[in-house]
């Protein structure tokens, strides 16, 4: 791989039910610095408690840590623009996206590709250098029942799924002091503009309790008739 | 007219994949209502094609692919309700990855630009060209949505997001489901076909392709608890379950021993599962991702996973076949 930066997406909230997603996108990452050159960055959005957790996480896998403390809440190209911006201010050209930690944070592995013009793979399992090439990242995706794997070079954005060891408990995370506070205007970035991607935050629903609402919920699911 | 737009995959046998069906029907609704052109778009390769050959940065109308199945395939899009077909031939092999057919389909994008994209959600290419399709044209995006409405026929998906007729800007949805449509078995069709510029970027190759482990799917799984393994009622509707949502059937070692799994499908506590839904039956006990919907089924209050989308408490097999039941009717 290049000497370039790797700065790995960990998202603008906590993860909702466990951390080991987060710690396992974060030691992935530090192993494609092998040498511990300090190019692999941890970059989180959002309030303070969740950006010393991230702060936390970083530490404990040996790498650094940035912060964009805001309380928005956005849709996907709105986060995309927070993080291009974080990439780009760090000197990152790849990115690696936690998208296990929370739904729909797979969307902004395209979305922060096509901002950043690199390459895009989503579903992620597995990533580490080429063992033919080490200036090669080599990578295996799911899709549907098949695995691809294939050889990167250059920019680009992986969104992992891969886990750590499970962790049942850890310490309640100090306030940071190491972590690399981005504030958005010195990032370009205007909270108003921003606001136009704004997006409420999902109101926490009950879970579904009938037959009914729970077929309703997984019918979006069904294969089609035909091809049952 | 404004144009709504279908993305089509291609299974094995070279027959437009059923999810892109549905969301072509999701389509052929919102069109109707919409007063819309639907068009389904299709990229395929032919490495015989003159227009490999050409050099320009231009979408251009071209010749029909020597592709043997292509007719059947504009057929079933007539018969799903199209307007227009419109074939485009990618300089480069297509596979599921916007590496590969990202600058083809980018040129169906440039020469409709559609105000609606629609794909289907369990299609093989929607993962990798949806969110960059709404990205490059600066879409909402809506994921798992269906058509609802009957005169004013608008797409809503799971997290309150939606695209209705008046909308302004553009949309792009995964559609999970849709009112069956077909139209009459003579239905006529444009078929366009364009060559589209760029081939694969050669930043990115495929090196190779293999099946999946159960447990490394992105999309559904069934896990069976060890205290309903043995049981044949819950294991014939889970398999039931699994056909219908086409999940993955995973267990523990009593689900293993009782032959309900696979031995590959074996899993316990602490196996690391991130699929985008999980339905567990039983007390089954699994360490989920956040980014996973879960359902329950026959739980016990003190089963662990938190944050869950739905539960069926009481009896398992009654809970199990009260739902194949429902689903089976949809």
């Amino acid at each position: 791989m290049s000497d370039e930066r790797i700065a790995v997406w960990l998202g603008s909230t906590s993860p909702q039910r466990s951390i080991r997603w987060l710690d396992g996108a974060l030691e992935t990452a530090a192993k494609l610095d092998p040498g511990k050159t300090g190019k692999v960055v941890a970059l989180a959005a959002g309030g303070n408690n969740w950006l010393d957790l991230a702060a936390d996480r970083a530490r404990h896998a040996g790498v650094a840590s940035a912060g964009v403390p805001t309380d928005l809440q956005l849709d996907y190209l709105g986060w995309t623009q927070i993080v291009t911006a974080a990439v780009r201010e760090l000197g990152a050209t790849t990115v690696i996206v936690d998208e296990a930690s929370h739904a729909n944070r797979w969307t902004e592995v395209a979305a922060i590709a096509e901002m950043l013009d690199a390459v895009q793979l989503t579903h992620v399992v597995k990533l580490g250098i080429d063992p033919d090439d080490d200036a090669l990242v080599r990578a295996s995706r799911v899709t549907g029942r098949q695995l691809q794997i294939v050889r990167v070079r250059g920019p680009a954005v992986f969104g992992v799924r891969i886990a750590s060891a499970p962790v049942d408990e850890y310490p309640t995370p100090m306030p940071s002091t190491s972590m690399q506070r981005l504030e958005l205007d010195a990032l370009g970035l205007d909270p108003t503009v921003l606001g136009h991607r704004g997006l409420p935050p999902r109101t926490s629903a009950e879970p579904r309790k009938t037959v009914e609402r729970i077929a309703e919920h997984l019918a979006v699911h069904l294969v089609p008739r035909g091809a049952r | 007219m404004a144009a709504v737009l279908v993305h089509i995959d291609l299974d094995d046998a070279e027959r437009p994949d059923a999810s892109s069906l549905v969301a072509l029907a999701a389509g052929r609704h919102v069109a109707s209502s919409w007063g819309a052109t639907l068009y389904a778009a299709v990229v395929v390769h032919d490495p015989e094609h003159p227009s490999l050959d050409l050099t320009t940065d231009e979408v251009l109308t071209t010749t029909m692919p020597n592709l043997p199945k292509i007719g059947m395939v504009e057929d079933v899009l007539a018969r799903g309700g199209a307007d227009k077909v419109v074939v485009a031939v990618s300089r480069s092999p297509v596979e599921p990855l916007w590496a590969a057919v990202g600058n083809a389909w980018q040129g169906v994008i440039d020469h409709l630009r559609p105000r609606l994209v629609l794909f289907g959600a369990n299609a093989p290419s929607a993962a990798e060209l949806g969110p960059r399709t709404a990205a490059r044209i600066g879409a909402r995006l809506l994921l798992r949505a269906r058509a609802s409405g009957i005169d004013d026929v608008e797409l809503r998906d799971r997290d309150g997001g939606y695209a209705r007729a008046s909308d302004g800007g553009a949309a792009v949805a995964m559609i999970g489901r849709a009112a069956h449509f077909r139209a009459d078995e003579d239905a006529d069709v444009d078929v366009v076909v364009l060559a589209v510029p760029g081939g694969a970027d050669p930043r990115l190759e495929l090196v190779a392709t293999s099946p999946a482990e159960a447990v490394q799917s992105a999309a559904t799984v069934i896990v069976l608890g060890d205290d309903v393994a043995s049981d044949p009622k819950v294991i014939a509707g889970a398999k039931q379950l699994a056909a219908l949502i086409n999940a993955h059937l995973l267990g523990g070692s009593a689900a293993a021993r009782a032959g309900a799994i696979d031995k590959r499908a074996l899993v316990d506590r602490s196996t690391p599962l991130a699929p985008e839904l999980c339905v567990t039956i039983g007390n089954a006990q699994v360490d989920v991702a956040g980014a996973t919907s879960v359902i329950k089924i026959g739980a016990t209050p003190t089963n662990r996973v938190t944050f869950v989308d739905g539960a069926l408490p009481g009896l398992a097999d009654v809970g199990l076949a009260e739902l194949v039941a429902k689903l089976e009717r949809q």
